[in-house]
């Protein structure tokens, strides 16, 4: 990544050694984000698995993607209005 | 939200599969609607006028609206998430494309589609040596195998949160059926379609145009087999060919229409010269150049034009904000088509608008302005930008 042209007015301090953009003062912070982020994609896995195994026992067939907003809606509030 | 592609070469997920695509999907969606207007309330709260008190001004264009922006907490998280979303769009298909490997690379070789490569094409560096929009490998991931064009449909499955269409031909169909409509007289007999891919907005124009015969060209070979399977499987007769859009291996005057989808911005200034100019050249007279892109930053205000650059930046789109800070009657003027003969709209998404308002934005003559936030910004309401010029 770290060969990529960039546009000619790019900001100093934008990139890592190795080409990451990076956004917040401490560089561990942009890594927590995407733990947080995968950790959030590993738990909607496990619920739609729960999903399946309701609606297989007699439940009714339930919305995902209706559901998947809610769920995403309540993992990230805290993060709105920033 | 996530959409089921519907042709042969779509994937046959497991159910943890599933769940992953749809969450990014979901997860893309919270990012490009909530955290974008959380971003540009930031941006009129905070960061423009604190940028107005340092510089006796507003920012003025894109940059400065960057730079305005740059450690702002809603613009830190928006951007941080955003990337992290983008790469887990292209690991959410990663393993299918890998399982079904085999079953693929048989169905593509049943479908006999027609594809002709060429293994002596140099391919450039924009198109095999960056990863573009993030994309593990790029366009030439996996050679002439179909793993790059798997990766691309189905990862564009993902990010396009269904904007895109059923199979992520909105634009192609919005735009040749706005084409249609308005210019009703031109019936091109051949059709170019430069820097295709996998040929995903080809198709809408050998439907709209059946009897025209339709050649997509590509620089990678990978996107060109998959995308001959993906559209001989759907029964559309399209010729895919390995070949740069700069260097056309065509006759001068051969083709009644060129046309690209997202391609120009990912070219180099002086390739996307080039491009446009073999554009003109094997155009017949009366034929139409026609170009789907991002609207230039001359008619955006500074946050909205940053908003789009934004991927030059952080999503490895190096050329993005070079083609955007480009005025399109002027690369038409320098390719050698005359001023007075320019055409450009925005044609509001088939998929989400419906036919009709493709209809009634040519009866009002209201498909001419770029709207802020919704011209080329994949988000709920995305119109389409056109532009291009007719030879004369």
């Amino acid at each position: 990544m770290s060969d990529t042209p960039r546009p000619d007015d790019t900001p100093p301090g934008l990139y890592d050694d190795a080409g990451n953009a990076r956004f917040f003062a401490d560089p561990a912070m942009d890594r927590f984000v995407a733990v947080v982020m995968n950790m959030a994609q590993e738990l909607w896995v496990q619920e739609e698995r729960l999903l399946a195994l309701e609606e297989a026992r007699g439940g009714e067939t339930v919305d995902r993607d209706a559901r998947l907003k809610a769920f995403i809606d309540r993992m990230f509030a805290p993060i709105r209005g920033a | 939200m996530n959409v089921e592609l519907r042709h042969g070469m779509k994937p046959d997920l497991t159910a943890d599969e599933a769940a992953r695509g749809r969450f990014v999907s979901g997860l893309r969606s919270l990012i490009l609607n909530d955290l974008a207007g959380d971003l540009k309330a930031a941006y009129d709260r905070r960061a423009a006028p604190a940028w107005e008190r340092a510089h006796g001004k507003p920012p003025q264009t894109s940059s400065e609206a960057h730079k305005a922006l740059r450690g702002d907490p809603a613009f830190n998280i928006y951007s941080a998430m955003r990337v992290q979303a983008q790469k887990m769009v292209w690991a959410s298909v990663a393993d299918s494309v890998e399982r079904e490997a085999g079953r693929l690379a048989s169905a593509a070789a049943a479908a006999a589609g027609k594809v002709k490569l060429n293994p002596a094409l140099a391919v450039p560096k924009n198109v095999g040596a960056i990863d573009v929009h993030l994309m593990p490998g790029s366009y030439t991931r996996g050679g002439e195998t179909v793993e790059a064009g798997a990766v691309y449909d189905r990862g564009l499955a993902v990010f396009s949160m269904g904007l895109m269409g059923a199979n992520l031909d909105d634009i192609g169909l919005s735009m040749s059926r706005y084409i249609s409509l308005k210019y009703p007289d031109f019936q091109p007999r051949r059709i170019l379609d430069t820097g295709a891919t996998i040929g995903h907005n080809t198709l809408p124009w050998k439907q709209t145009y059946p009897a025209a015969d339709v050649i997509a060209i590509d620089a990678a070979p990978g996107g060109l087999v998959y995308g001959a399977a993906r559209a001989a499987m759907q029964g559309q007769d399209v010729e895919f060919v390995q070949m740069c859009a700069d260097r056309l291996d065509f006759p001068d005057a051969s083709f009644d229409l060129v046309w690209s989808s997202m391609f120009l911005h990912e070219l180099s200034k002086k390739q996307r010269a080039a491009a446009l100019a073999e554009a003109y050249r094997v155009l017949r007279p009366g034929g139409l150049m026609l170009h789907m892109e991002l609207p230039p930053n001359a008619e955006m205000s500074a946050f909205d034009g940053f908003y789009l650059d934004w991927d030059s930046w952080y999503n490895e789109e190096p050329y993005y904000k070079g083609y955007r800070d480009e005025k399109p009657p002027e690369l038409c003027a320098a390719a050698g088509f005359a001023p007075a003969d320019y055409v450009q709209f925005v044609v509001p998404s088939i998929g989400i608008y419906g036919e009709q308002a493709i209809a009634d934005m040519i009866a009002t003559e209201a498909a001419e302005a770029v709207g802020q936030a919704t011209t080329g910004r994949l988000a709920e309401g995305v119109m389409w930008f056109g532009f291009g010029a007719f030879k004369k």
